[in-house]
């Protein structure tokens, strides 16, 4: 039956991509899975760079000048250092093996969100509410498919963050200024883990080939 | 002794003739040319409001004995203006280039002096022999959140001037044009020309930074471009050229996720082929070609999508699934 015919069709092309020389030995759900998986990653750490560019706007101008001037370029405090920094020797970064390089992405994007959370807690006007709440929730999608990613691939989820952030008394900023310094400087953090994680993505897009290459030169072929 | 100075065009100039009295009798020469006593004021030589043509040698001899007492280069010039300065990288992620020039000419000697300032560490611009006013610096670490600042400093005997810009790593990623653009025509296809092109020579790690591109053309006859944006791949076919009119056609690159698009590449000319007038066909074969085309399997429209440069998102990857499917099962059907 046409039906039937059609079905031993799809498994033959899956057998046959499986069977591929170039793809590493996975099965044939996960390799599509893992994919898909990163190309969604990437194609969330894009949407989210276009959101923060946006949302960085507005909460600076909200801290106001000299904040919100585009030539404001501080010392990086060493109080900024709880931030995680997206900087890498060169070397090293290209270096970094899948796991260790998805991991790094996974950490680092969960504790932003945390620090994004604690800063929800505490803006001023509703729109900046608003605003920060829509990203947290997009950061929180972007953490989850890291961690998609990872589990499809076979690599463990990376620990979480050492409890819950400290409470706020704990490393606050001993006045105002300082505050907003930290706030400055983890809405920069975010941009350039951003900025990263697409090169990540490419990287690993490359490693894990998409499905979707392979699958085409089967259908013209046939 | 042989003597240099350099003075501001305009400005009012005074020689001496070395040590002699100011009452001495002197003949001043200007690149061998007398000078007339009218400048002089005692054995001085008086320029008033100086221009660039009065640039050149000045020698100052004693008047009897013709004795060379002293003698000047005169070099008339302008202390420098703002120099402008620009930063680029075109080979991310190694590192960047800043080149400068000058406004306006100065016509004397200049010297300048670059420093490249990140965060709180000095880094080293190296200069490059060719082309001159041109430094380059190799990245230590990449993805970094703090700025750099290349101040540009110029010197020269009459005065100083400098320029300072500060950009992000990721502001300044510009690539170079795509190489070897090439256009030709497909045969037996009057509407379509196959351009392909390779990454600049520049950018040294496509593979992990990849690169977009933009591609413009339009028919020498008119002069609104059509514009294509492709994601991946160094080719693409053009199906929509006007049968039988030149193109020009040229090509842009940009990576991916950061940084501005390259300037357009050197410019390509191609005509989409066209038919051979003295190989007329005759009635009968053109429908024979006709039918011959449509009774031969087409593949159904939806699978233009799956065209490369058209693919981007996980949402293409369902729709080049579902036509896969539909191109296998209609052929197992037919066969």
């Amino acid at each position: 039956s046409p039906t039937g015919d059609s079905w031993g069709i799809f498994t033959f092309l899956c057998a046959a991509l499986c069977n591929l020389p170039a793809l590493p030995a996975l099965n044939c759900s996960e390799e599509l899975g893992a994919g898909q998986s990163i190309q969604q990653t990437y194609d969330l750490t894009r949407y989210l760079e276009h959101q923060l560019r946006t949302l960085a706007g507005t909460y600076l101008n909200y801290l106001g000048p000299p904040f919100n001037e585009p030539d404001f370029n501080p010392p990086r405090l060493a109080r900024a250092e709880r931030v995680p920094s997206a900087t890498v020797d060169l070397d090293l970064w290209r270096g970094l093996t899948d796991n260790a390089r998805l991991a790094a992405n996974y950490r680092a994007y969960s504790r932003l969100l945390c620090y994004l959370r604690v800063l929800d807690g505490q803006v001023g006007t509703a729109e900046l509410r608003h605003r920060l709440a829509h990203f947290c929730a997009s950061l929180q999608g972007l953490v989850l498919s890291i961690g998609g990613v990872m589990s499809s691939l076979g690599y463990p989820l990376p620990a979480g963050p050492a409890g819950p952030p400290a409470p706020p008394g704990m490393h606050a900023a001993p006045n105002d200024f300082l505050k907003k310094m930290d706030d400055f400087w983890l809405l920069k953090e975010l941009q350039t883990w951003l900025w990263r994680s697409a090169k990540d993505f490419n990287r690993l897009k490359k490693k894990v080939p998409p499905a979707v290459v392979t699958l085409r030169l089967e259908a013209r072929g046939f | 002794d042989s003597h240099t100075q350099y003075e501001r065009v305009g400005a009012d100039v005074t020689m001496k003739c070395g040590s002699m009295e100011w009452d001495a009798a002197v003949t001043w020469t200007a690149n061998g040319t007398d000078i007339d006593e009218s400048h002089l004021n005692g054995s001085y030589l008086i320029l008033k409001n100086v221009d660039l043509s009065q640039s050149g040698q000045y020698s100052c001899y004693e008047g009897s004995s013709w004795h060379l007492k002293y003698q000047t280069y005169l070099k008339v010039g302008m202390p420098p203006k703002e120099p402008v300065l620009t930063c680029r990288s075109n080979n991310y992620p190694k590192g960047f280039y800043c080149s400068w020039h000058l406004p306006t000419p100065t016509y004397i000697p200049n010297t300048f002096n670059i420093s490249v300032i990140h965060g709180t560490k000095d880094m080293v611009c190296e200069k490059d022999a060719v082309p001159k006013n041109r430094c380059h610096i190799r990245y230590l670490q990449l993805f970094s959140t703090v700025k750099y600042k290349v101040t540009l400093t110029v010197t020269n005997a009459l005065g100083k001037n400098y320029t300072a810009v500060t950009f992000d790593e990721f502001a300044i990623v510009k690539p170079d044009p795509p190489e070897s653009v090439v256009a030709k025509p497909v045969p037996n296809n009057p509407r379509r020309l196959e351009v392909s092109w390779q990454n600049p020579s520049s950018w040294p790690d496509p593979e992990s930074f990849p690169l977009k591109f933009f591609l413009r053309y339009r028919p020498l006859i008119l002069d609104q471009w059509q514009h294509v944006e492709l994601s991946d791949g160094t080719s693409h076919t053009i199906t929509d050229a006007y049968a039988g009119k030149e193109y020009i056609i040229q090509v842009a690159a940009k990576d991916n996720d950061i940084g501005t698009w390259s300037d357009w590449s050197v410019a390509v000319h191609a005509t989409p082929w066209t038919e051979e007038p003295k190989h007329l066909t005759t009635e009968a074969q053109i429908t024979e070609t006709t039918s011959a085309s449509t009774s031969s399997f087409m593949a159904p429209p939806t699978t233009k999508i799956c065209d490369k440069g058209a693919v981007v998102g996980s949402g293409a990857v369902a729709v080049c699934w579902t036509a896969g499917l539909v191109v296998a099962a209609y052929s197992v059907l037919f066969i």
